[in-house]
């Protein structure tokens, strides 16, 4: 079953000139499915989202949370998500155990029920030792997770996270994957905005990548990495005078001494590493990642846009 | 959505905004009675009638809470997105308006009981006509919060000093320019401005109950009803104009 839906979504911004946020988007999410919308600053995820959290109305298209529209029956879309809003801070007041609790009464918990599910929450986020400390005296990732926390007690059925771990270390920020992961594993939809490539990579079932309001692509990791040609990318750092016939025949991108060359097989791959160190270079290879396709995507719209204009 | 639903969000909400911060931060209670105390001050130092001060700071502490309410909901939606995050919770508008009222309300509780003291033990208000100053009070801070929300849901643009000089004009444009803190006559012909304001309407409601200022029932039943068209309009406000959901 679909937990989310959307049909030729558009939302345009009426100002001194027309933005158009969303340019027709159709993305389906299946029932626990961990899902990841992927795209740079600006491209239209938060907008996305906003929608499909009944908190912006679209222009057109329609949209739909477990067969409920966000248009009509906005009442029952919010019975069924929960939201971790962009950039949000924390009340300096607040401890994450009244995030939590307050947060799940409104969601119409008894005191009890509340009570239970706001301990699961910080405990997932492992917060439950500093539950009653302020926010104001916690470090930002601790922040962070208190407001997920908050989000995951509602026990809401659909988890809407705007970029949740944005600003946050490594440590922390795989403390929050391993909580998202482990409402999946429960049963749960989760729907996650992101600009970090590793986090859309590591914790994504399926994933589109969105760029200035129009859907580049959507499926599993796999399927958005082979829409690449090249499968292989080799690093290699050092004089690459020696490799230069080579790796004409191939895309590459330089930065400084270090170079990527996309290969389309590892036969070729490993043949350029094993040049590339016979001629005392440093050289790797491995497959091609999300981050290599992604900038290929937009890079190739960007052209296809120039091109047209 | 159920009534039943309606009300306990409303008190949930209210205590969310008020208990935190009444923990942590009790001076602010302190605070909040000092800016109604001032002009009292103002007046006992200068030979004022201390009966209309008296007046006007309960409804100063009163009427500054629909104000603070609506720059307290436009601080809270910027910096930490609470409403933003309750907008997608089944929880109705209305709970969210008024539980954001009341909770700036339980601050001023204290303030408020403090002046009523004073005012009965001086004799300015007679217990007898107490419940029907209690629920002047309460439909002034009605309609002020009602207005405060729908204005703060208007500029969810505006910056915080913008907001920060509304709430100054507001104030003094609601509870110190009109009759609130002097009596009406002061104004001559143009004492009728009274009845177009809330707080300076329940004023002279409240003067009226008090034998401060004689009215006869005709125009007690009038600043009755445009009390309560204005809490009324400013429902409706809440109800069909606030934008709750952006466009």
């Amino acid at each position: 079953m679909e937990a989310v839906t959307s049909v030729n979504l558009v939302k345009a911004y009426r100002g001194k000139e027309k933005i158009e946020a969303l340019k027709g988007v159709n993305i389906s999410i299946e029932k626990g499915e961990l899902f990841t919308l992927l795209g740079p600053n600006g491209a239209g995820k938060t907008t996305f989202l906003r929608i499909i959290s009944t908190q912006l109305l679209p222009t057109s298209g329609e949209a739909y949370v477990l067969g409920f529209n966000v248009l009509d029956e906005a009442e029952k879309v919010r019975e069924h998500i929960a939201v971790v809003p962009q950039d949000v801070a924390t009340y300096g007041n607040f401890t994450p155990w009244e995030y939590c609790y307050y947060f799940s009464l409104l969601r119409g918990m008894t005191k009890q029920k509340a009570k239970e599910t706001s301990e699961r929450a910080l405990k997932a986020v492992e917060l439950w030792e500093l539950r009653n400390r302020t926010c104001a005296t916690l470090s930002g990732g601790e922040k962070k997770r208190a407001i997920i926390a908050a989000a995951l007690a509602s026990e809401a059925e659909v988890l809407l996270l705007d970029e949740p771990t944005s600003g946050l270390d490594a440590i922390a920020r795989r403390k929050v994957w391993a909580a998202l992961r482990e409402m999946i594993e429960q049963g749960k939809t989760i729907l996650l905005t992101t600009h970090i490539m590793e986090e859309a990579e590591m914790v994504s079932d399926k994933l589109a990548i969105i760029h200035k309001g129009e859907l580049m692509a959507q499926g599993s990791v796999e399927e958005i990495k082979g829409l690449a040609k090249e499968k292989f990318r080799v690093v290699v750092e050092g004089s690459l005078k020696a490799l230069e016939g080579y790796v004409s025949n191939n895309s590459s991108v330089s930065f400084g001494s270090k170079r990527i060359i996309y290969v389309e097989d590892g036969d070729e791959a490993i043949e350029l590493v094993r040049k590339a160190l016979k001629k005392g270079l440093k050289a790797e290879a491995s497959p091609i990642t999300l981050e290599d396709v992604f900038v290929k995507l937009i890079g190739g719209k960007e052209n296809e846009n120039r091109k047209n204009s | 959505m159920k009534i039943g639903k309606i009300v306990r969000d409303t008190f949930i909400i209210a205590a969310l905004k008020a208990i935190p911060d009444l923990k942590r931060q009790p001076l602010v209670l302190m605070v909040m009675g000092l800016i109604s105390a001032l002009p009292l001050f103002f007046i006992l130092v200068f030979g004022g009638e201390i009966s209309y001060g008296l007046v006007g700071a309960m409804i100063s502490t009163v009427g500054f809470i629909g104000i603070a309410s609506a720059i307290q909901d436009i601080t809270f939606d910027r910096y930490v997105k609470i409403r933003e995050t309750i907008i997608a919770m089944p929880v109705h508008p209305i709970s969210y308006m008024i539980g954001a009222a009341l909770a700036p309300l339980i601050f001023s509780l204290p303030g408020f009981a403090f002046f009523l003291a004073i005012a009965l033990w001086l004799g300015v208000i007679p217990f007898q006509a107490l419940g029907w100053i209690i629920a002047a009070l309460l439909s002034c801070w009605a309609v002020l919060s009602g207005l405060g929300f729908v204005i703060s849901t208007y500029l969810r643009r505006a910056s915080i000093y913008t907001l920060n000089n509304l709430s100054t004009i507001l104030g003094l444009g609601l509870i110190f320019l009109p009759p609130v803190y002097y009596p009406e006559e002061l104004l001559g012909g143009l004492s009728w401005i009274g009845i177009l304001f809330p707080t300076s309407n329940t004023a002279g409601l409240i003067r009226a109950y008090s034998g401060l200022a004689v009215f006869s029932q005709e125009i007690i039943m009038i600043r009755w009803l445009a009390l309560l068209a204005m809490m009324v309009v400013s429902i409706l406000l809440v109800v069909f104009k606030a934008k709750w959901r952006e466009t």
